[in-house]
């Protein structure tokens, strides 16, 4: 078993990474120095995706690797939190559609590189989202689709950003197995893919971080 | 109007034995959802009504003057579950969702670790049955047997439209893949770590799927008396798995069931969503002309032609966003060019990559069946 927590990421050891946390937690180390080794594990996998050797699903089993050991990590991180978030997102499947598997993934990426994520959930109203935007002022907005039935809702959640004075405050990034290029210009969108670590990849160099 | 020189099911079968036909068949997969919309109907009524799902189904046949064979859409989605043909927790409009929305799949871990075993010991359909059924379902045992009932004269009908327009359908026998099945019932993320952390009891369920879909489901394809089922697989792929994955837990079984059918005449009509593009290749591997792959707009079905022209018929692909959101010239233009280049030599089916979605619009549906009639391959 490797005692190094970034190789044990990318190595999809799900029986190291726990141990190797607890065990680092235990001897007293800075929390926020066990979970930089965490992102830095995350972000060889991406890598990898990115060159085609690894695939969705090891992106899936990482990013749930990812969530145990923040899991783990969360109630060390409570006082020494306060590094400034990469930039904040909002997501949300629309009204229409209850499919969240993909938008589980991207938020699970996103907070590996320290983006702020307000998941709204799943068959969203576009007022509730709206309302969100306005809240949290975010840099991205980013919509979930599996089926069609959802496309009225996100057009019509885009078309309130707009009358709210909020779409140029933000990208908004489509995603989700019935999205197009055609349909990111057809609602006005600025991105689209099928794919979580592209969109993550987006964001980050949005927020100069690429 | 052009004139045509094969009936629906001739033209069909040539492009099924990768021979040319008089002009490239269409076939959208126009289920009871997409029917709905396009004949003002609730998705409601056709998810709570057989009768309503088939006259959904034929008035929209009727209106855009047909196409070669209808896909079977004789179902209420409860009974798909009831069948195992979805076995997932639904959300059903009238009930769980709105009259005006679609029914949806509710993808939750239902299936438990220790359930492959007993699959692989029982065998799926008495698993399935006496056990896991109750954990997904509202109906109660007294229920069932009207579902069903309801769904067989459901079909009946389906089959008395089809003869009163003298088409007969694509397929009748159905099924997942064994993989896929267990995929859903376990939900994605629980499964994927199943496949990398615990492959065997896996691996063993899905021997033993395989075995009792080669035992139980060839005879039922042939009673049918259409030499053609549906086969789907949507998470199998290079768009999730490595190829080591796919060849271990996927692509033995697989080609075992399809050299069963084949033995036996039958054609498999692998419904594939999500991108293939990494696996397209093993396909040459299956007897030639054993297979239709129906494609979804996100594999490069002009790449697979080239990789498989002269071995396995293609079909698809127009996506679900052109056709709800493109305009009528789009999908004339890339209609045209599916037929001219993936229908080149013939071995091509036009149609919708997966279902005609539910949002489709109609002057968009009518220019894939427009140009299907009147556009010619080389």
């Amino acid at each position: 078993m490797t005692e190094d927590l970034s190789t044990a990421i990318v190595e999809l050891d799900a029986d190291a990474v726990p141990i190797i946390v607890n065990r680092r937690i235990d001897a007293g180390e800075d929390p926020l120095g066990i979970l930089e080794d965490c992102r830095r594990g995350m972000t060889l996998v991406g890598q990898r995706f990115q060159e085609g050797e690894y695939f969705l699903s090891e992106l899936i089993i990482s990013a749930e690797l990812f969530k145990q050991a923040t899991a783990l990590l969360d109630p060390h991180l409570a006082q020494s939190r306060g590094s400034e978030a990469t930039g904040k997102v909002v997501l949300a499947t629309m009204k229409g559609d209850i499919h969240d598997l993909g938008k589980n993934i991207l938020t699970t990426l996103l907070r590996v590189h320290a983006f702020e994520v307000h998941d709204l959930g799943v068959d969203v109203d576009p007022s509730e989202l709206v309302e969100k935007v306005r809240e949290v002022q975010p840099d991205f907005v980013g919509f979930s689709s599996l089926i069609t039935s959802s496309f009225a809702s996100t057009k019509e959640a885009i078309e309130k950003l707009q009358e709210a004075g909020l779409r140029d405050g933000v990208k908004i990034l489509l995603g989700g197995g019935v999205t197009t290029s055609r349909l990111k210009d057809h609602l006005g969108a600025d991105f689209q893919t099928l794919d979580a670590a592209e969109g993550v990849a987006f964001c980050l160099g949005q927020a100069g971080r690429g | 109007m052009d004139s045509e020189a094969m009936t629906p099911d001739e033209r069909v079968w040539a492009a099924i034995r990768l021979e040319r036909s008089d002009r490239t068949p269409v076939i959208p997969t126009l289920l009871p959802e997409p029917a709905a919309g396009l004949a003002g109907v609730s998705q409601a009524e056709v998810a709570n009504d057989n009768g309503a799902a088939v006259r959904a189904v034929f008035q929209v046949f009727d209106e855009y003057g047909g196409w070669d064979n209808p896909y079977p859409a004789s179902y209420k989605p409860i009974q798909l579950q009831a069948a195992g043909i979805f076995p997932m927790r639904m959300k059903i409009p009238g009930h769980e969702l709105p009259d005006d929305v679609p029914y949806q799949l509710d993808e939750v871990e239902i299936l438990k670790p220790e359930d492959y075993e007993k699959i692989a010991d029982q065998g799926f359909e008495r698993f399935f049955q006496e056990d896991f059924l109750w954990r997904i379902s509202d109906l109660t045992p007294e229920e069932l047997p009207k579902e069903m009932n309801d769904m067989v004269v459901g079909g009946g009908l389906f089959l008395e439209e089809c003869a009163k327009r003298d088409r007969r359908p694509l397929f009748l026998g159905s099924g997942l893949h064994p993989f896929f099945t267990l995929s859903l019932m376990r939900s994605m993320v629980a499964f994927t770590q199943d496949v990398y952390f615990h492959p065997e009891p896996v691996l063993r369920a899905i021997e033993r799927m395989t075995d009792d879909l080669i035992a139980e489901r060839i005879d039922f394809i042939k009673q049918t008396g259409i030499d053609v089922w549906l086969f789907t697989e949507e998470r199998a792929g290079g768009f999730f798995f490595p190829p080591r994955f796919f060849e271990r837990f996927w692509w033995p079984q697989t080609r075992r069931i399809v050299e069963a059918c084949w033995s036996e005449g039958i054609v498999t009509l692998f419904h594939l969503d999500t991108c293939w593009d990494k696996n397209i290749a093993y396909f040459r591997d299956l007897p030639r002309g054993s297979a239709i792959l129906e494609l979804d707009g996100t594999t490069d079905i002009f790449a697979a032609k080239k990789a498989l022209r002269d071995h396995v018929c293609l079909k698809g692909d127009l996506s679900a966003a052109l056709l709800s959101v493109g305009t009528p010239d789009e999908v004339e233009s890339y209609c045209k060019r599916l037929i001219t280049e993936v229908g080149e030599g013939g071995g091509f089916i036009l149609g919708s990559g997966c279902s005609v979605p539910p949002t489709a619009l109609p002057d968009n549906f009518r220019a894939m069946i427009e140009t299907a009639r009147h556009h010619r391959a080389a």
